[in-house]
């Protein structure tokens, strides 16, 4: 399994971008429902791995940053899914 | 990782995922559908006025500044959508793209065609485009959009059989089939 998608925080964190172009922090931090500290040390994981890009940019002047899920998190996010859905078969079959 | 904590994280993802295909929010460009409710609405409005003798044929060229008006505000909106919001969603960019290519359409059909669309069959048209811009939004749960859709059709049908009014009619279902959407969803804003 993919151990940087063990934590709970940062597998919320992908699946919230799965399905969007972008999420704001803001966005991530209200879904992950964690403290700013927290998810900008999560978010730091996933971008040093290459799985999400960073991008900064103003709206109404205001500083934003944004987060898109790279194919490469992409990719990861899926196998994992899979190695966690196995596992799960698994179970089932012995019990 | 143990079973039940994958099943666990399995299900968090999959609420996740089916929270985010559902969001189509578009109460930051709820004014967008109220300018273009608007504008087509007294188009038709408009016609039948010229038609029926109450307005000269040049008060037609009153609509070009609500043209000009509705088409930076369409571009204006389609960004603000793009970039003001905390998260744009694949359903978010889908929408564009059937709002685009359906106004766009609309827009060739009726300009480019005028010979095979005259008179109050280019207003049906257009009425027939937004009606299915708003379908795409209400099948997506959203409710308002359904019933502004609803009325675009209806009063569609009803200009079929209510012959010299036809105008009227069809810019009732602007005012409020589309305007009145567009109003829904500036209400809804939190």
């Amino acid at each position: 399994m993919d151990e940087l998608l063990l934590s709970k925080v940062r597998l919320g964190i992908v699946a919230e971008l799965l399905a969007s172009e972008w999420a704001s922090f803001s966005a991530l931090a209200q879904a992950a429902q964690t403290t700013a500290g927290n998810l900008g040390a999560h978010l730091a994981k996933l971008v040093d791995a290459g799985y999400i890009e960073e991008e900064k940019t103003f709206v109404d002047r205001r500083p934003q940053s944004r987060y898109r899920l790279t194919p490469r998190g992409r990719k990861s996010f899926i196998a994992h899914a899979r190695e966690m859905q196995q596992l799960l078969l698994k179970t089932e079959v012995r019990s | 990782m143990n079973a039940p904590e994958a099943r666990d994280n399995l299900e968090m993802v999959e609420r996740i995922v089916a929270a985010s295909t559902r969001d189509l929010s578009l109460c930051n460009v709820g004014a967008f559908f109220v300018i273009w409710g608007l504008f087509g609405g007294s188009v038709d409005l408009l016609f039948d006025l010229i038609r029926h003798g109450v307005l000269p044929a040049t008060a037609l060229w009153a609509e070009a500044p609500f043209l000009v008006i509705a088409i930076v505000a369409s571009v204006f909106y389609g960004r603000r959508l793009d970039r003001s919001k905390d998260r744009f969603t694949f359903l978010h960019r889908e929408f564009l793209n059937v709002l685009w290519v359906t106004l766009g359409v609309a827009i060739v059909a009726t300009v480019g065609a005028w010979r095979v669309f005259p008179g109050f069959a280019s207003g049906a048209i257009w009425t027939v485009a937004s009606s299915i811009v708003l379908f795409f939004i209400a099948v997506h749960g959203n409710r308002s959009a359904l019933i502004g859709g609803l009325v675009l059709i209806a009063s569609l049908v009803a200009a079929n059989f209510m012959r010299g009014v036809e105008g009227y009619v069809l810019a009732a279902g602007f005012f409020i089939g589309y305007a009145g959407f567009g109003l829904t969803e500036i209400l809804s804003r939190d």
